[in-house]
């Protein structure tokens, strides 16, 4: 991969963002060039950041410090052509589970402005293909998590965005929705548009990106094409542990009596 | 197995007892309530049985004492379905992956529910029953036995109810049912009140029918039976005795019924949900009606959710309630005055306020939408149209209604004029606070506010109403200089027109002021409807 060497092929600037929470720093002084046209990983521990970054980027969150860019425009002071162009499927904010699948769906589009016809067309294909066309009538708030995170996916993807963001979108969910997912996904980056996600399931990150970015109490500590990041390692765990410090824990000796078989 | 070999009764009985101490283990606010709620409790107890005891050789006392019972058992049957949290050994699943036999469970949980403050304040007023019926040394036997029955009566029925509805309650369903109970003891008090009124007014007498009926329905029939042993009618007395303990019996043996079937069958959170398919369907037509675009869509989510979301509705039907009965009931009494119609259009204006916080934290899918000031001020008349659709026909029916009552229609269009100004005012107020001083609803429990956001949304809420007041200072001022310049009676009709322009004008001001700052605003007030 030629990295840099496409004109203005960013489709996220990040530079020197910073976000605290009262004492805690989330970020601590990111810079990010994420590539147009890839399927991108935000990898890192749990409390790394992950959320808080992504939730800046996508201008849910203003940070402390620092500017973001979307496909060439400032986030904050270009809302109306970021807005346009991104979707967004966020951790841990709820959706209006009182509509049923196919109002969200809908409700969702014609917010957007697209017009109600288009809206309906392409609710009824991404509800089949998310496999979901037999809940579509079902309020939200009764959906398991595999099919909120469906959903919430149509949501973000009913616009046709260039840029999706991801948090987490295979936290909970069962493999059959995952895949489901993933080829959603995979054929979203093939037609060139760029997916960005976070997980912390590295064999996941691993099968299915292109580029990654490490990200680890609040600081990036590698970004590149999967080959560069992995580096000498075996997998990309391996590489992900070391990179994060977290390789040398030894947890053999505490837990002696642990095992099958012995008496209590 | 050696569990089955020792009884578990004295540890649930601790696990129940602990549960109530730490109670008082909670914040400060918590214990407070708490230990509030028990002085009440006990103090009411302490009160209903001096009435009780006062009561005894009345004409009527027993017919009292037994429609009192009656109604007890059934607020027992009737407890668990909206307070399902309340008692946590009641949620037998939480035992089940203990090696527990039904027969030792059943009696243990049946011991821990007698421990608390609910079986000591129903055990106040049985023995009071008793006292206040009970003369001869054989009635009061008859009366021991009559209250022990009677109150192991009570708790099991409100464990078999919980463990027969235990699916609902732990289900979506129940818990939007919870949400909605205190409506129901908002009724039930009015109708205790109406009940009080029309029997002060044409006396117990009226009690001796349902009475002689409820007196053979147990556990009431426990307390008749000490009434039929003081006349001496001591068949009678045992077979009411004996019909108690027949109801005691099938009781425990339906609550064991269930509890065994709940604790070998999966979770109700396991189970797939049958689709209900076109029922949800039907309110499609609902959106031809509305305009098209982002103000015909976001009207239709906004009413949607005043039927579909238990919080809203909950606050809906308050305010609709409130705003109905304080005009018309004034009225009624001929107490009322004709300006009490503009409570209605005060209260429904409420729901105006913290409009973001009434969407929690799904706000970011409508953040993720508005990106320009237009679509701020799009975003908040919508709202304010869908307010509208249910308030000004509402409004306006009020306040027909309490002229009719008072028979005062000349002043219908004054009355008109300033409620519609009021609507205006706290649609303008309510737009500009929801931009300005957001507050997350949270959407477990009874509480309206967030923990920490509670001054905020009092705040919001007075600030607005006084600004409102404030706003609509012209058109009352205008009122009352045509009621008190000769004369001014002929013209008080164009208060009518003059109340709703001006009512349309404010508001268009308000929302004109609130969209920048929500646009501008939008990461500031997801974070403050997401909090709690």
């Amino acid at each position: 991969m030629t990295s840099g060497a496409e004109t203005g092929a960013a489709a996220v600037r990040v530079r020197g963002l910073w976000k605290r929470f009262g004492q805690q720093v989330a970020v601590a002084g990111i810079d990010l060039d994420l590539p147009a046209g890839k399927f991108i990983g935000l990898v890192g521990p749990n409390g790394a950041g992950k959320t808080t970054t992504l939730s800046i980027i996508t201008g849910l969150l203003r940070p402390d410090q620092g500017s973001v860019e979307v496909v060439g425009h400032d986030v904050w002071r270009d809302p109306v052509e970021v807005k346009a162009r991104i979707g967004v499927l966020p951790e841990g904010l709820r959706l209006f589970e009182r509509l049923s699948g196919r109002e969200l769906l809908a409700y969702s589009g014609r917010l957007r402005g697209l017009p109600g016809a288009e809206v309906d067309k392409r609710v009824t294909q991404l509800l089949d293909v998310l496999d979901l066309a037999g809940a579509q009538h079902k309020l939200v708030v009764d959906y398991s998590t595999g099919m909120r995170k469906k959903i919430g996916l149509a949501a973000a993807l009913l616009h046709n965005p260039e840029v999706l963001f991801l948090d987490e979108p295979f936290e909970g969910v069962d493999p059959v929705s995952a895949q489901t997912i993933r080829g959603v996904l995979e054929r979203y980056t093939a037609s060139g548009a760029t997916v960005v996600f976070s997980s912390h399931v590295m064999e996941l990150v691993e099968s299915l990106c292109d580029w990654v970015a490490v990200l680890a109490a609040g600081r990036i500590r590698a970004q590149g094409t999967l080959a560069e990041v992995r580096g000498d390692a075996p997998t990309l765990q391996q590489a992900f542990l070391e990179l994060v410090g977290a390789n040398a824990r030894d947890t053999g000796s505490h837990l002696d009596w642990l095992g099958g078989g012995a008496t209590r | 197995m050696s569990g089955t070999a020792v009884s578990i009764t004295p540890v649930v009985v601790r696990l129940k007892l602990s549960l109530l101490r730490n109670g008082l283990r909670q914040s400060s606010g918590r214990r407070a309530a708490y230990v509030a709620s028990v002085v009440a409790v006990l103090l009411v107890s302490a009160v209903q049985l001096l009435g009780l005891i006062a009561l005894r050789g009345h004409e009527h006392a027993a017919s009292v004492v037994v429609l009192l019972v009656a109604v007890l058992a059934a607020g027992w049957a009737v407890m668990p379905l909206f307070f399902p949290g309340g008692d946590e050994t009641l949620d037998p699943t939480r035992l089940v992956m203990l090696p527990l036999r039904p027969r030792p469970l059943v009696r243990a949980l049946l011991a821990a529910s007698l421990v608390g403050i609910g079986p000591l304040f129903t055990l106040c007023m049985l023995a009071g029953a008793v006292v206040s019926v009970a003369h001869g040394g054989v009635a009061y036997v008859v009366g021991v036995v009559g209250v022990v029955l009677a109150l192991l009566v009570c708790v099991a029925l409100a464990r078999a109810v919980a463990a027969a509805n235990l699916r609902l309650l732990t289900s979506r369903k129940g818990r939007d049912l919870a949400v909605l109970s205190g409506l129901v003891i908002a009724i039930g008090a009015q109708v205790v009140n109406f009940g009080a009124q029309r029997l002060g007014s044409s006396g117990l007498g009226q009690l001796d029918g349902p009475a002689d009926v409820l007196k053979w329905v147990p556990p009431a029939s426990a307390i008749g039976a000490a009434d039929s042993a003081s006349e001496g009618s001591y068949g009678i007395a045992v077979l009411q005795l004996a019909l108690t303990a027949a109801a005691l019996v099938a009781l425990i043996a339906w609550w064991s019924r269930h509890l065994t079937r709940l604790m070998t069958a999966p979770d109700g959170s396991t189970l797939q949900a049958t689709d209900s398919g076109a029922r949800e369907r039907t309110s499609t037509g609902l959106s031809r009606l509305l305009p098209a675009g982002r103000t015909g869509t976001v009207m239709e989510r906004s009413l949607r959710y005043v039927w579909r979301d238990p919080k809203t509705k909950a606050a809906w039907v308050t305010s609709l309630a409130i705003g109905l009965i304080v005009p018309v009931f004034n009225a009624l009494q001929g107490s009322g005055s004709i300006y009490f119609a503009c409570f209605a259009a005060g209260m429904l204006g409420v729901q105006m306020y913290n409009q973001f916080g009434q969407d929690t934290s799904a706000f970011w899918m409508v953040a993720m939408t508005i990106s320009s000031t237009r679509d701020a001020y799009v975003e908040l008349r919508a709202r304010a149209l869908a307010l509208l659709v249910i308030t000004l026909p509402y409004a306006t029916l009020v306040t027909v209604l309490t002229t009719a009552l008072l028979g005062d229609w000349p002043k219908l269009p004054e009355v008109l004029g300033l409620s519609f100004a009021l609507l205006g005012a706290m649609l303008a107020t309510g737009a500009w606070t929801s931009a300005r001083f957001p507050y997350s609803i949270p959407q477990e429990g009874y509480k309206n506010v967030a923990p920490g956001q509670s001054g905020l949304a009092f705040m919001a809420i007075l600030g607005g109403m006084v600004s409102s007041a404030l706003l609509c200072a012209p058109v009352i001022a205008g009122t009352i200089w045509l009621n008190v310049s000769e004369g001014g009676d002929k013209w008080s009709w164009l208060l009518l027109p003059v109340g709703a322009v001006y009512g349309t004008a404010i508001t268009v001001a308000g929302l004109r002021m609130a969209a920048p700052r929500t646009a501008r605003q939008l990461p500031e007030i997801l974070t403050a409807v997401s909090k709690g």
